[in-house]
């Protein structure tokens, strides 16, 4: 039965083959738009969470109050101390704890100022967290490594000597020399630790020039599985904050929830603008549809008073709809894949996450949102085609 | 046949209402019409003929008055079981052929019996009708658009007998064909009165109504001769 209705409506649209494919390029152009723009916003999602997650074994505890020392070039802050360092390796187990000097510094290379962080470490504890993609580690007391920010600023080399503090006449500044320079780490670092804009000396040489040697301004713990995150909090929060808060317990985990949330709206909200095609290849579709019914007005009272059924004949021209849907969401599809490729490659300059799930997902999604458009959008020429007048419609010219 | 008449229309009439006023189409019309009768509906333009066929062939109903057509009261039918009546009772034969223009000669003849049992023709029944009528076997692949005026007026009749109807309606069959082709499908439609069909056509030409055995002369919405 649907065999004779859906061969007149093949052969309808093939009889107006080029009208018919130009209302199918508007779904064409919107089930691009609609699929580019998801897999544009979910590799974008998937790229940043990734980076995001790199950093997501990491627990920072930080001492609860933060002060700038009066006079000092350098602010810190009252610090975590040797006790409860050990508190902290306590209830962390297994896992490794990294204790943490840092501070804000201005500094010298050559004739050029800047500002920066400044990083304390163990030397043992540089290696095991940071990996210099040119020089070396630290290995002597005056040694320092640089994030790639600053190298690249300031042109710095191996071997290039950097004068520490504010820039003043009457005091001789300490010097460090670049042993090794680090990898840029971009949104988040594997580490837990911003490195682009920072210089990484040891901790003795931190201490000697700023002081608190039993005072840390940060202290990570590296989890070895990270499913024990929430548990491993919970102990260092128990253990170390038994009085009163302390120390401030924080993982990227939130930051996560929180950029992808913003990023799911940015996706819903350019896909929504995307969707905006598919209102203009609606009214096309819409016109055309209205364009047959009124060429085959007196095939449809034919149809009607030899006792075709009204349902019968919507259903003719819904087929219709469907088929214009079926050609634009096809064609649409197809382009997707290299459209969404080939966009996804310009904007966000890696495709590693293109074939997943969640990204390919919009093709099929696009394509059906075109045919649902298709079909709507034939709806009401349908009903009118099957709600004719026999009459009328067989004594139209 | 017990009696009842086919075709019975009992005190019909037809309003139109239009924006220039009321225009009575069909007026107090009564007449009986029998199963195997061949009916010649005659008269002038604006007589009223088309309406009356528009109301035999269940594409209208009356504004006042009632229709039975094969016992049953039209105006009491619901509209799909008019539709199916118009399938299955009703043979509509017209003067421009109205063939479906995206469907061969042979899928113009197996088209109403999809319409009715929902499936397409495996008993040969749409070809064997399509012969009776005399039409070229190799002629059934063809588009209406490729056949002459009197191959496609052919093929709508066989579209009109395929579901075996008992009444053929013919609005002015012979009106777009030259006369010897006119007097062919003539035949056609006599034969088809001879083995038992009720067939009621439209006419001004008298030749052509002389085909009928009786006629139903039409004036001004009434019938002045039947």
């Amino acid at each position: 039965m649907k065999g004779i209705f859906f061969n007149l409506s093949v052969r309808s649209v093939r009889l107006n083959f080029l009208r018919s494919l130009l209302a199918s390029i508007g779904i064409v152009i919107g089930v691009v738009a609609i699929s580019s723009m998801g897999m544009l916003g979910t590799n974008m999602q998937l790229l940043v969470k990734d980076q995001l997650t790199t950093g997501i074994n990491i627990i920072m505890v930080t001492p609860d109050v933060v002060m700038a020392e009066p006079g000092s070039s350098v602010s810190s802050s009252n610090g975590i101390t040797d006790i409860q360092l050990r508190e902290i390796r306590d209830a962390a187990g297994v896992n490794d704890v990294i204790p943490i000097d840092k501070g804000s510094t201005q500094f010298s290379i050559g004739s050029n100022d800047g500002r920066g962080s400044i990083y304390g470490l163990d030397p043992d504890d540089i290696r095991s967290i940071m990996n210099v993609s040119e020089g070396t580690t630290i290995r002597g007391e005056s040694d320092a490594i640089v994030g790639a920010t600053i190298a690249s600023r300031f042109d710095i080399k191996i071997g290039t000597r950097i004068k520490i503090g504010e820039p003043n006449i009457s005091v001789t500044r300490p010097v460090v020399r670049v042993a090794g320079i680090l990898p840029a780490a971009g949104l988040s670092s594997s580490n837990g630790i911003n490195t682009d804009n920072a210089i990484i000396v040891s901790d003795t040489w931190y201490t000697s020039q700023f002081g608190e040697g039993n005072l840390y301004d940060q202290v990570n713990i590296y989890l070895k599985d990270v499913s024990t995150l929430t548990e491993v909090e919970d102990a260092i929060d128990k253990k170390v904050n038994r009085n009163k808060e302390v120390v401030r317990i924080s993982d990227s985990s939130s930051r996560i929830t929180s950029v992808s949330s913003t990023l799911s709206s940015l996706t819903t909200f350019i896909m929504a603008i995307g969707s905006i095609s598919l209102l203009v290849a609606a009214t096309s579709i819409f016109n055309v549809m209205m364009m047959s019914v009124s060429e085959r007005v007196q095939e449809i009272g034919v149809l009607l008073s030899i006792g075709t059924e009204t349902g019968e004949v919507r259903r003719m021209f819904l087929y219709e709809a469907f088929i214009l849907g079926i050609i634009g969401a096809g064609i649409g599809g197809i382009m997707s894949v290299i459209i969404g490729y080939s966009v996804v490659s310009a904007m966000i300059g890696n495709t590693a996450y293109f074939f997943l799930p969640e990204s390919i997902v919009y093709i099929p999604v696009g394509m059906i949102v075109g045919m649902i458009v298709c079909i709507i959008s034939g709806l009401y020429p349908a009903w009118h085609a099957s709600n004719m007048d026999p009459i009328d419609a067989l004594r139209s010219e | 046949m017990d009696g009842t008449p086919l075709i019975r229309l009992a005190d019909v009439s037809k309003v139109y209402h239009l924006e220039s006023g009321d225009f009575t189409a069909l007026r107090h019309i009564s007449l009986d019409i029998n199963e195997g009768e061949f009916v010649a509906l005659m008269g002038p333009s604006g007589s009223g003929k088309s309406t009356l066929m528009n109301q035999l062939g269940i594409l209208d109903i009356p504004s006042a008055g009632e229709i039975f057509i094969a016992g049953r009261n039209i105006a009491q039918m619901t509209n799909l079981e008019r539709t199916h009546m118009r399938r299955d009772v009703i043979g509509y034969v017209f003067q421009k052929f109205y063939l479906i223009p995206l469907l061969s000669a042979y899928e113009n003849v197996e088209y109403p019996l999809i319409l009715k049992y929902k499936k397409r023709d495996a008993s040969g029944r749409a070809a064997a009708v399509l012969k009776s009528v005399g039409f070229d076997e190799e002629m059934s692949a063809h588009r209406p658009n490729q056949l002459s005026g009197g191959q496609q007026q052919r093929v709508a009749i066989a579209r009109a007998l395929v579901n075996d109807p008992k009444i053929i309606l013919c609005d002015e069959p012979t009106g777009n064909l030259d006369r010897k082709t006119g007097f062919q499908i003539m035949d056609i439609l006599a034969d088809l009165h001879k083995k038992g069909k009720t067939v009621i056509l439209v006419t001004h030409d008298p030749k052509i109504a002389e085909y009928a055995h009786r006629t139903i002369q039409l004036e001004d919405g009434r019938v002045v001769e039947s």
